[in-house]
């Protein structure tokens, strides 16, 4: 794929989705999180670390934001406790919501590279090509969701990432990311890609649940589904039906019930139009005590 | 929104066409073959004496009969020695030839031949040798040396395995954009994948 | 999964060698480099073994007691993962980030390598055979009386082989010292329920009602909790279950509670009484106990308001049945087995006994159950080191010289002994004042079986075996060199076994019948066991619970005043470091704290009002002071915490161990009284009151969250719902 070329046929690479005439076959994948069950263990950013060959990178850099979690706990309190004239303790707790690449359908990032490193998949991913990142960090800027994580030095090569005998665990399926690229969450695209071609070679589809994302598989309250969204039988399609949370709307139809629909599904930052193929599901909280 | 995304087009027109001139001239859309530098391997092992056509001396064996992985993995790794053992254990006629001895020494201290890697893509780079087998040579019943010989060149007539093909993304690509046939009955054609996450990791 | 005749010992041998190149390249690397690279190949390869494609082994978790199978994905001679077991009732096939963390134990730098023997101050290297000589060179002219053994918790057949050991010297001094096990509660449900670790149903209590067990974070078995939270939430018969968690410092599973509640530290028993006598439903002796714990006498002391209290009872009465749980803020005061005994009973007012809690099954094997201690068996110890009693002192598998309670000046004691042997993975604090040190394998090189505390289901013995070859050749595993010393004394009881391998296998051979393999041939369930890494024992007997409540002759004293030392010091147990063994893996130390999201240091968490009355704000470097010591660590203001407490965590200050954990904060174990439970002689780990003062510096707090990430911007970023207005009943 020269550039020339490229450039010529610019639309037909590039995807704007949701599009009608060109709908996901046989595959989209898409995920949903129960925030119910979800309880702020962090069990799968350290899988995540560990399938990715994500570095460590250290207390002085993590303090200046360079940590590299694809995937991260982040946590809510209510505004109004341990503050003056509010309320003295968080009483129902925290919230924890587990944040990575939504892999959106018409992604803010991808508009922005000026060299075409970030791309929409035929099946609904969101990809990110190392060697053809020149560290712009524009997608990042654009990110809502601020899930983009910039190789600021070489980790391969800073004392103590991967100093002797720890090099022999990083995932040979994984790129070992070098200084200068943007990386992020790819929904576990090498136990994506070993799955497609099984089945492939099968003469067949992929089976609901015979490929787990790395969070999935460790998540001890089973939390994350994750599942071709295209196969109404999968389990993550049958959540987004039941939640009538739909990819292709801004805006969710049961939204607009008076009073409000008693369903939890619902998808961050949707009215800003990136269509993201991650649906949560709300945490509930017990209004008798 | 599509407004905008034309805006962004024209973006990445400046700044791809300024700094594209050097990748567009080393990444040609290309089939031209491309010799690869002799390596020195520590047994020079004859492939034209094991897979070549018997009119030039060769035992016309089958690629993937020592070549076993490459059918069923990503990775077509290289045979374990105790492949090459299984045969030659029973074959006394060359068993005291300088590159035979030379095996079973390894063989005898249970130590791994420190081969040379003579096709080596990028780290970044998965190319998947279970579903080009699947594709080329299972479902459209080529013979199997044309199927390897498509990226390999044509090892049947190599001693020591030499790359012939340049192994470029642009090499890679210029194969994946014809058409080729579904299968061996079929009138219907298909295109290799031009997903950027097919191929790199 | 396994080749019969297959000797996978050779097998990994090979694998081994094919593991060697590993290919470190970035994104920089574009050009093809033909003849660079070296590639390894296989000398000899099963059939399942393809290059490319992982290979799963069955195995058992580590890094804590709670028996979690494993399996590790094994390519190229190399354990690049490790995933949960699905077949264990335990984990059902999760792992917590802990687990996860087990590969970098594994391939840690910091590892030890070669057996060290002390020369003045440096260690100097030296062979197996000179060190198993040197041993039984010291142990020559000493009785069995002058010899002691402290482990961390054991079980399985390296339990009865250490048994066996010290027994041939007519030892009886094993102490057993795990610095978190929940060793109170344990005695206290023996007196409640007749059995020290009862099977908690959490899946089919509609109401939790948790006194500061963490059962979702590092109390006793937390995946398996966690996966029975899990259907907790989803409803018990339709009805979504509820969470309270009373407890003065907010722990992962108070943050997911329903109401979470803040109680005085140390009053937990008097609120449960208050809870009993709020119920009005318990009669007889229960009745004359609780009679005056009225709600506003509770109240009062405990500082709950009367109506959470009343709403609490209300819950319990029209919800049943419900679950009681007493965890380590409970426990951890010199009543602390009086505030157990008191939270138990509520579960048998509850008349949960039977029903949420149940007789966990037991391993017909008692020679292998887990051998369990805290405190108490260290305090034994260091009184006897003090005396002068032991003259050699080995230590496997606990970390005493940064763990014991600063109170209890182990340091100095420790030193009395004449022959100190640690066995070892790290060079920690411990290993630092030993004599000879002696490498170990890690969990993954390791043969073992392990009998787990908590048993899920069944009954089951987990299996532990290697994931590949030993990364350095000179570590040896645990069973190995105890089979080593044991053949030094009995040789003839021995000599059949060449190695802990064999050891173990003959000795699963022999009670192939009661393990469930009868009918099957040697070679066929040795395989299979290994295959499968579980041996489920069915029809294990189970002691049944006592239906009946126990003593009712509890006295709770109420929180006492210290006008000196206001404030009570809580050490939190971090979900990942746990007791300071897991500071030097990276990616724990990288994983943000889940209430704090501080990394790579302690700090000190005060209530924002005791802050606002003391000036403090994040950040300070404040020094907190109790009557055994000083540490100083920087402030965070967190509302999740009683005003009159502070929390510092466990697990950080190493002053050894290695380059990811030496330097990084402080260790709260150094300030900690020795005050102990009245009645099991534990440590009241809760029990050390403190002072703080701001020692003027500052720094800038390394966390995860953001100023501006703590708001939500008027969108919906963390939805939640409460359960008024959500329809549970359709989802899928």
């Amino acid at each position: 794929m020269s550039v020339n070329n490229l450039l010529e046929n610019w639309a037909q690479f590039r995807h704007f989705h949701p599009v009608d005439d060109k709908p996901h076959d046989p595959y989209k994948w898409a995920m949903s999180i129960d925030l119910d069950a979800c309880s702020g263990c962090n069990a799968c950013s350290v899988a995540c670390y560990a399938e990715n060959n994500i570095p460590v990178v250290g207390k002085e850099k993590y303090a200046h934001g360079q940590a590299m979690h694809w995937i991260r706990i982040e946590h809510y309190w209510d505004e109004d406790i341990g503050v003056p004239g509010g309320r003295e303790f968080p009483e129902q707790g925290a919230q924890f919501l587990p944040m990575m690449c939504q892999q959106c359908e018409a992604a803010p990032c991808e508009t922005v590279c000026p060299v075409g490193a970030t791309n929409h998949t035929a099946d609904g991913l969101n990809s990110q090509i190392y060697n053809r990142c020149i560290g712009s960090r524009y997608c990042s800027a654009n990110c809502p969701y601020k899930v983009r994580y910039f190789n600021w030095y070489d980790y391969p090569t800073t004392d103590n990432v991967w100093p002797e005998t720890m090099t022999r665990q990083l995932n040979p399926d994984v790129t070992v990311r070098s200084k200068g690229v943007m990386e992020k969450c790819t929904f576990c695209v090498q136990r994506l890609n070993a799955a497609m071609s099984t089945a492939r070679s099968e003469g067949r589809k992929v089976h609901d649940g015979e490929v787990q994302t790395a969070c999935q598989q460790a998540c001890p309250t089973n939390a994350i589904s994750f599942g071709n969204l295209v196969d109404p039988e999968s389990r993550v399609a049958k959540q987004w039906a039941r939640q009538q949370v739909e990819l292709t709307k801004d805006k969710q139809t049961k939204d607009a019930e008076p009073g409000g629909s008693r369903l939890r599904g619902y998808r961050i930052l949707e009215e800003l139009r990136p269509y993201p193929s991650v649906m949560y599901l709300e945490r509930v909280r017990e209004s008798a005590v | 929104m599509f407004r905008f995304l034309r805006l962004s087009v024209l973006f990445a027109v400046l700044f791809v066409s300024a700094g594209s001139h050097a990748a567009d001239a080393s990444q040609p859309l290309s089939t031209a073959d491309d010799l690869g530098p002799q390596v020195d391997q520590p047994i020079e092992f004859p492939h034209d004496r094991h897979a070549g056509d018997a009119a030039q001396g060769g035992m016309q064996i089958n690629c993937m009969y020592c070549h076993t992985y490459a059918r069923r993995s990503m990775t077509a790794g290289i045979p374990p020695t105790q492949k090459c053992i299984g045969c030659h254990q029973s074959i006394e006629s060359v068993r005291e030839t300088p590159r035979i001895k030379k095996l079973f020494e390894y063989w005898e201290a249970k130590k791994p031949i420190p081969w040379k890697k003579v096709h080596d893509l990028p780290d970044f780079v998965r190319f998947h040798h279970e579903r080009h087998i699947q594709r080329f040579y299972f479902q459209q019943g080529k013979p199997v040396q044309e199927v390897c010989g498509y990226c390999h060149g044509n090892v049947k007539t190599m001693t020591v395995a030499r790359r012939t093909k340049s192994l470029s993304m642009g090499w890679c690509v210029s194969c994946h954009e014809k058409q080729h046939p579904v299968d061996a009955a079929s009138t219907k054609t298909a295109q290799g994948p031009n997903d950027c996450w097919q191929c790199h990791k | 999964m396994m080749e019969n005749g297959f000797n996978r010992r050779d097998f990994l041998k090979v694998l081994g060698w094919g593991g060697t190149a590993v290919a470190l390249s970035g994104c920089g690397n574009t050009s093809v480099e033909d003849g660079r690279e070296t590639v390894n190949s296989y000398v000899e390869a099963a059939d399942y073994v393809i290059p490319g494609i992982g290979v799963y082994f069955n195995s058992t978790c580590a890094q804590c007691d709670a028996g979690c199978s494993i399996m590790g994905k094994v390519r190229e001679g190399r354990v690049l993962k490790l995933e949960g077991n699905p077949d264990s009732a335990i984990n059902r096939g999760k792992t917590c980030g802990l687990g996860q963390a087990g590969v970098q134990h594994h391939y840690n730098p910091d590892r030890v390598r070669e057996p060290l023997q002390r020369k003045g101050e440096i260690g100097v290297t030296i062979t197996w055979e000179k060190a198993y000589e040197l041993i039984a060179e010291k142990l020559k002219d000493v009785s069995g009386e002058e010899i002691a053994f402290l482990s961390g918790g054991v079980s399985g057949h390296l339990k009865v082989l250490l048994d066996n050991y010290l027994a041939s010297f007519g030892c009886r001094n094993h102490f057993v010292y795990e610095a978190l096990a929940p060793a109170v509660v344990r005695a206290a449900n023996k007196k409640s329920y007749g059995v020290e670790m009862p099977r908690y149903n959490i899946n089919k209590a509609k109401v939790v009602l948790s006194f500061g067990a963490d059962f979702l974070g590092a109390w006793v078995s937390p995946v398996h909790f966690s996966q029975q939270y899990a259907q907790f939430r989803k409803g018990v018969d339709g009805e979504r279950g509820v969470l309270i968690q009373i407890e003065p410092k907010m722990t992962l599973t108070g943050a997911n509670a329903d109401r979470w509640i803040p109680v005085r530290p140390g009053t937990e028993g008097v609120l449960a009484l208050g809870i009993i006598n709020a119920l009005g439903t318990a009669g007889g002796d229960i009745a004359a106990l609780v009679k005056d714990y009225d709600k506003v006498r509770v109240s009062k002391e405990t500082g709950v308001p009367p109506g959470h209290i009343d709403k609490i009872a209300a819950l319990l009465k029209l919800r049943s049945p419900s679950l009681v749980l007493a965890g380590s803020a409970a426990e951890g005061y010199a009543h602390g087995s009086q505030n157990a005994a008191a939270i138990n009973l509520l579960n048998h007012v509850l008349g949960n006994v039977g029903k949420t809690v149940e007789a966990a099954a037991e391993v017909p094997f008692p020679q292998m159950a887990p051998a369990r201690g805290n405190t108490a068996a260290l305090k034994a110890l260091n009184d006897g080191l003090a005396a002068g009693k032991y003259k050699v002192l080995f230590n496997y598998a606990a970390n005493p010289i940064f763990t014991a309670p600063g109170g209890m000046k182990f340091k100095d004691n420790w030193a009395k002994a004449d022959f100190k042997v640690v066995f070892a993975h790290y060079m920690d604090e411990t290993a630092l004042q030993a004599d000879l040190v002696l490498p170990l394998d890690s969990a993954l090189e390791d043969w073992g079986t392990h009998v787990p505390e908590y048993m899920a289901d069944g009954a089951q013995i987990n299996i532990q075996q290697p994931l590949m070859e030993r990364l350095h050749a000179n570590t040896r595993g645990m069973g190995d060199i105890l089979l080593a010393l044991i053949k030094q004394r009995r040789p003839e009881d021995y000599k059949s076994y060449e190695d802990y391998y064999g050891y173990l296998r003959a000795a699963m051979l022999q009670n192939k019948a009661a393990l469930g393999g009868g009918g099957m041939d040697d070679d066929t369930f040795w395989s299979e066991t290994l295959s499968k890494g579980i041996v489920k024992l069915a029809g294990a007997a189970t002691t049944a619970v006592h239906s009946k409540a126990g003593a009712t002759d509890l006295t709770l004293p109420a929180a006492t005043q210290d006008a000196q030392y206001p404030l009570q010091l809580i050490p939190a147990v971090n979900v990942s470091l746990r007791d300071g063994r897991h500071a030097n893996l990276p990616w724990l130390q990288e994983s943000p704290d889940p209430l704090t999201t501080i990394v790579w240091d302690s700090w000190v968490e005060i209530h924002p009002k005791k802050a606002l009355e003391m000036d403090i704000t994040e950040g300070d470097i404040i020094e907190v002071t109790s009557r055994t010591g000083s540490v100083k660590a920087q402030a965070y203001l967190f509302p999740g915490i009683h005003p009159d407490a502070i929390s510092i965590p466990l697990g950080q200050g190493h002053e050894a161990l290695g380059r990811y954990a030496k330097g990084y904060g402080v260790n709260p174990f150094q300030i900690l009284d020795a005050v102990f439970d009245k009645e099991t002689g534990e440590l009241a780990m809760h029990e050390t009151r403190v002072k703080i003062s701001k020692t003027g510096q500052r720094v800038i707090v390394v966390k995860d969250e953001s100023a501006a990430g703590a708001k939500q911007i008027r969108k919906k970023i963390a939805g939640r719902m409460s359960t008024d207005n959500v329809d549970l009943s359709k989802e899928v």
